[in-house]
């Protein structure tokens, strides 16, 4: 079950022509692909697409009403692969995942695709995960689209403009023989907005049908001789025909004036960010009315040569805003030009950064360096207010702290990278490599566990050049979601085949979590479209590991006591050690309005949570330190001797109980208490519980009263 | 939801509204930063054109900035977000980061320079914190934030148009709008100040008969600016043992005040006094197994509980501790000897390892468990002859010796001396770090106590050993004036 619900916003897909769509972009390009009459659809989720996932999961019945097959791929490279059902069928399809992490696993079966060609129209939508928020290295999905020759459209960031684009990119897919990418920044993913809304359209042609007639054709294999005139069709045949599709049918736009010798090249989809910094340095309204040409390319490649040459013509120079590097469309844009023996000056990275994210502030800036030199006296004055001094701004760098980020409350890996804090402490530091999900927060405090992270999946593989004999062992780590995505093999597989004398720790909390709590192969939790509950271990030993420990997370004592024995032990091999416990996110989710509902009908219910005596806590934080639980909080000193802050537990505990633990394994302090809290108590509870009170009451007062006797009173 | 809220309260009154969201990384425990941008229909009809809505906001473009945390609303300020025209809201509650959690000591950031700030850059600045407002009306911080812009009047709307947005949920609209009331009527008192309430205990009980005259000695013998300190560490001492070891504390503290008086503390408020008064009671009450079980065996603990845990009276609570006394902790309790015996003899210590060499779960409120605690608290008549009261004794004369001793050359390196002790406290292996970090940083100071800046010397030594528990800052620091002194 993943985190997110969108039960009741898919209700929204079923909406026909004459009705008016409202809600977020990821919704939005789903209705779409249904107005299109897609026969399939595939992906893998990651962030900003994972919303996207989440509702065509959720949208399964109205797929299904409209013969559409929805898979949960296992990996970007098996959704990738998905389409090659469209090389040989009238069939429309479309694959979806995080780029560029997703597009480099995709990239294989891609390259292929593009190849082969395709006769139904291929949508591939990434989710560019660029700028602000981003979990990923920095680099742009552009290229992927140039060399394996992919068309790509990057629309303006309205819901009208995106879905229109997801249409029409099926049009130009099939016009062209080439599968298209449509490529959507974080926020237009998540931008709320409208369009008027069209009916779903039921494929013509279906699955069953291509099933039940099988078409060949050699000549779309990519073998040779078929790959060269791949090559050469590529070039004389699709390239031209997408030029003349896209032109006539108007894919990018001419928008502002048309007079004047300076204008704008902008990507679709920083259209909205350009036009903002615009109004802001007096250049348009509102409305996005302005006296200055922009071309906006809703279609970033290929680029449509006799539509620049034009543009460009009339003008002394133009600024080129395009976000990232390298700068394809500049240098393109370059050749064009010069080839075409036009003197327009190109700027685009001469006054606009290489590096980061193309904001509104950062555009404002170039724009007034570009017509400080162009054209001079256009901007009249920048009018947003001056913000903070920039020693103000400084200053506060130094009292604010980073955002925190880390694991959850309750949060079951925690315990696994406080057992290896506690190892580390008696065996010394380990080599340790990462993979992708939750568990990579262990680089961060208070934990500072890992080396480095190669991929979703690659925790064993990147540690796998350390396969030779020393004093001491590697610790790789890997979620179940790396595990399934690619990991069995590349990581485990890989270790036994090369005779790996190393560990592995695999996260196996029942989830993709980091994206959001999708269900997996290996999900304990039962799933009504899915089939799950098939254990890593019989996986694992399936491969030939014969070390496999099971251990449940929050038992630190025996997850110390493991990782020291695998890392100790004379047996050679793959160690996997399976650190196993329920994604905490997920369970609350499941069982918290169990138990509220309980509590409300009447039921004995007990709730467990944690506390620190404020009396006996000294506030040295060693619990802290160890656990980094966000319920673990600190606050004033009670005592007016004290000066430190002494620990608090917050009101989100969820009572794991791992605190306890901590302080059992690490014999820290006796500060912290468990209580259990019993809602609705039965007779006997109340009866043993007046007994109690009755005998604990009587000794309590008696040991006050003897306290009195040194009572020092209260000053007047 | 707030940002949805806002959304649908505008779509609802004339207004387009567009908003956009950043998950923070880690969809987890980083924040979401939302940005809505509303434009009023009525232009947009009249220029017969739909406006464009930017994705990101521009500094300086800012109508209203929104921080559910006080480091929050320094970030947008830092962001350059806050300006003239804004009207920054701000709840002034802190969720700590890491960073400010994980030291030894206080490694919480000040937030007097952003609330500075932000009252002299924003054009309107509405604090107050909002999470207590959320807890008190049993509703979320959104709610709280969404009655505090109402408040605000920063939008063109009336109250009771934010009121049918929050009506118009399925759930939980009662306490959303108790939340939003509250956030309403404080945000209207526009900017209050945080100040931290003073509950005075209930006034004019007089001291008991046993400890009036320790109270008398006090008032008469020490200096006034003294007296509050003095009564805090007096109290606790003799909470701790009995009024003989008040006698013990003013005794001592005698001494340090002639000394301090010889030294012109009149002059310096009298730190030295006051900075001994505070450490000399904590280093006489070190935390023993008694006194552990002591304080977890209170009425005033158990009454505490309600209110820490959030329930009424119709729930039962069982509360458990959760122990771990090694060897070590047995011994100190002991009587000198036997417990020197049983540390020095390996066979018996071993012996004993196997009770009690794993953790403990005590069920306090259970009669077994709370006899057990009730019982060892009762061992206080015998702590006097214990093995852990002579070596802390030993050791509090040394640092008293040490204190004494310096005051007439160098009185700032003497309070520093004494605010050393702040090193040592917890439990077990906390314990024992401390003690170590104390032990390394004495044992220099013979080094450089003759240098004219000692005292600021010893200083960087103790921040440095309350920065991390591996001893790397302490070990650098110890470097660093090693290296110091040679050229």
């Amino acid at each position: 079950m993943a985190e997110r619900s969108f039960t009741n916003e898919v209700q929204k897909l079923t909406i026909g022509a004459g009705e008016t769509f409202h809600g977020e972009g990821i919704l939005a390009v789903t209705k779409a692909l249904l107005q299109s009459g897609v026969s399939y659809v595939g992906g893998y989720q990651g962030a900003p697409i994972s919303h996207l996932m989440d509702v065509l999961s959720d949208a399964e019945p109205i797929l299904n009403d409209l013969g559409v097959h929805f898979e949960t791929s296992a990996n970007e490279g098996a959704a990738a692969a998905m389409l090659a059902a469209s090389v040989n069928y009238p069939l429309r399809g479309a694959v979806t995942w995080k780029s560029t992490v997703g597009t480099n696993v995709a990239s294989d079966a891609l390259a292929s695709v593009a190849s082969s060609g395709v006769m139904g129209g291929t949508l591939i939508i990434v989710g560019e995960d660029y700028g602000e928020g981003s979990s990923i290295m920095q680099e742009r999905s552009h290229p992927f689209a140039m060399k394996s020759q992919i068309w790509l459209l990057d629309p303006r960031p309205n819901l009208t403009s995106i879905t229109t684009m997801v249409e029409k990119g099926f049009a130009l897919s099939e016009a062209s023989n080439t599968p298209v990418m449509l490529e959507l920044r974080i926020r237009a993913c998540h931008v709320s907005g409208s369009f008027a809304a069209k009916d779903n359209v039921r494929p013509e042609f279906t699955l069953r049908d291509a099933m039940e007639n099988p078409v060949r054709d050699y000549g779309r294999v990519v073998l040779p001789p078929s790959n060269f005139v791949h090559e050469v069709e590529k070039i004389e045949r699709r390239w031209p025909a997408a030029v003349a599709h896209i032109k006539k049918h108007k894919f990018n736009e001419f928008l502002g004036g048309h007079k004047g010798d300076v204008g704008i090249v902008v990507q679709g989809g920083l259209y909205n960010t350009l036009m903002r910094a615009m109004e802001l340095a007096g250049l348009a309204d509102s409305f996005g009315r302005t006296d200055i040409p922009i071309y906006c390319l809703n279609v970033t490649y290929p680029l449509i040569e006799d539509e620049m040459r034009g543009f460009c013509a009339d003008k002394r120079a133009v600024l080129m805003v395009e976000e990232g590097q390298p700068e394809y469309i500049e240098q393109a844009l370059n050749t064009i030009l010069r080839q075409a023996d036009l003197p327009t000056r190109i700027v685009g990275k001469e006054v606009l950064p290489r590096a980061g994210e193309y904001t509104g502030q950062v555009l404002l800036s170039g724009l007034q360096a570009f017509f400080e030199t162009y054209s001079k006296g256009k901007i009249k004055a920048a009018t947003p207010d001056t913000p903070l001094d920039p020693k103000a701004q400084k200053k506060l760098t130094q009292s604010v702290p980073i955002r925190p980020v880390g694991f959850c409350t309750g949060c079951p890996e925690r315990p696994v990278f406080t057992a290896m804090k506690l190892v580390q402490r008696e065996l010394g530091n380990f080599h340790v490599s990462c993979d992708i999900g939750c568990h990579l927060f262990s680089i961060l405090p208070p934990f500072n566990i890992g080396n480095t992270t190669m991929g979703y999946g690659l925790g064993w593989s990147g540690a796998s050049a350390f396969n030779t004999p020393a004093d001491k062992r590697t610790i790789s780590i890997m979620g179940d979601g790396g595990f399934w995505h690619n990991g069995l093999t590349s990581g485990v597989g890989n270790s036994v085949f090369n005779k790996n004398d190393n560990i592995l720790v695999i996260i196996d909390n029942g989830y993709s979590a980091a994206t959001g709590g999708q269900d997996l192969l290996s999900s304990r939790a039962k799933n009504k479209t899915r089939v799950t509950g098939q254990p890593i271990e019989n996986a694992v030993r399936g491969l030939g590991v014969d070390w496999v420990r099971p251990v449940n997370t929050y038992d630190l004592g025996t997850m110390v006591k493991t990782l020291t024995e695998a890392l100790t032990t004379d047996v050679k091999g793959p160690k996997v050690i399976l650190a196993q416990s329920e994604c905490m996110l997920n369970k609350q989710r499941r069982e918290k309005p169990l138990t509220n509902a309980a509590i409300k009908k009447g039921q004995r219910t007990i709730k467990t949570r944690f506390g620190v005596d404020a009396d006996t806590c000294t506030g040295d934080h060693a619990c802290i330190r160890l656990s980094g639980c966000p319920s673990l909080s600190i606050a004033d000193n009670p005592d007016p001797l004290r000066e430190d802050p002494i620990t608090r537990v917050n009101n989100d505990c969820v009572g794991c109980g791992v605190c306890g633990e901590i302080t059992h394994a690490a014999v820290l302090c006796p500060s912290f208490y468990s209580a259990q809290v019993i809602h609705n108590p039965s007779g006997w509870d109340r009866w043993r519980a007046g007994f109690r009170g009755a005998v604990i009451g009587f000794l309590q007062r008696r040991a006050d009263k003897k306290r009195a006797r040194y009572s020092f009173g209260t000053a007047p | 939801m707030l940002a949805g809220w806002i959304v649908a309260l505008a779509e609802a009154n004339g207004f387009m509204a567009q908003s956009t969201s950043v998950p923070g990384v880690a969809q987890r425990t980083g924040a979401t930063i939302y940005y809505v941008e509303l434009f009023p229909k009525d232009a947009a009809k009249k220029a017969r054109q739909e406006p464009i809505l930017a994705m990101m906001p521009v500094p300086g473009d800012v109508d209203i900035v929104i921080a559910s945390e006080m480091m929050e609303a320094g970030r947008a300020l830092m962001r350059g977000f806050v300006t003239a025209r804004t009207t920054l809201i701000a709840s002034t509650h802190r969720i700590y980061a890491i960073s400010e959690k994980e030291p030894l000591g206080d490694g919480r950031r000040d937030t007097a320079q952003i609330h500075q700030l932000a009252k002299d850059t924003a054009g309107r600045f509405i604090a107050f914190d909002m999470d207590a407002a959320a807890n008190t009306t049993g509703s979320f911080i959104s709610a709280v934030l969404f009655g505090a812009l109402a408040g605000s009047e920063a939008l063109p709307f009336a109250h009771n148009a934010f009121e049918d947005i929050i009506r118009s949920g399925k759930k939980g609209v009662s306490s959303s709008l108790r939340g939003f009331e509250l956030g309403l009527s404080e945000a209207a008192q526009t900017t209050r100040s945080n100040t931290v309430k003073h509950t005075d205990p209930a006034t004019g009980v007089p001291p008991a008969p046993a400890v009036a005259p320790l109270l008398q000695r006090l008032n008469d013998d020490f200096a006034a600016p003294t007296h509050e300190m003095l009564r805090h560490g007096l109290t606790r001492v003799v909470d701790y043992q009995d009024p003989a070891y008040g006698t013990l504390y003013l005794d001592r503290m005698a001494a340090i005040h002639g000394l301090d008086q010889a030294q012109n503390g009149s002059g310096k408020s009298w730190r030295l006094t006051n900075d001994v008064a505070r450490y000399l009671a904590l280093k006489m009450t070190y935390e023993d197994t008694i006194r552990v079980a002591d304080l977890k065996t209170r009425a005033g603990r158990f009454a505490r509980f309600p209110d820490e845990l959030g329930t009424t009276d119709a729930q039962i609570i069982t509360v458990t501790e959760f122990m771990h006394p090694r060897v070590q902790e047995l011994c100190d309790i002991l009587p000198a000897a036997l417990g020197r015996f049983i540390l020095r003899s390996p066979k018996t210590k071993a012996a004993l390892g196997v009770l009690f060499g794993k953790g403990r779960k005590i069920q306090t409120t259970s009669l077994r468990g709370f006899v057990l605690l009730y019982g060892v608290s009762g061992l206080k008549f015998m702590r006097r002859a214990s093995l852990r009261f002579a070596v802390e004794e030993e050791r509090t004369k040394t640092w008293l010796d040490t204190i004494t001793n310096t005051a007439p050359e160098n009185y700032a390196l003497a309070c520093e001396i004494a605010g050393l002790q702040r090193l040592i406290k917890g439990y077990g292996s906390t314990y024992d770090r401390g003690l170590g970090n104390f032990t390394t940083i004495t044992g220099a100071l013979d080094a450089f106590k003759a240098a004219p800046n000692a005292h600021k010397q010893l200083k960087t030594l103790k921040d440095a050993a309350l920065m991390d528990e591996d001893g790397a800052a302490l070990n650098a620091a110890m470097n660093k004036l090693h290296k110091g002194r040679k050229t």
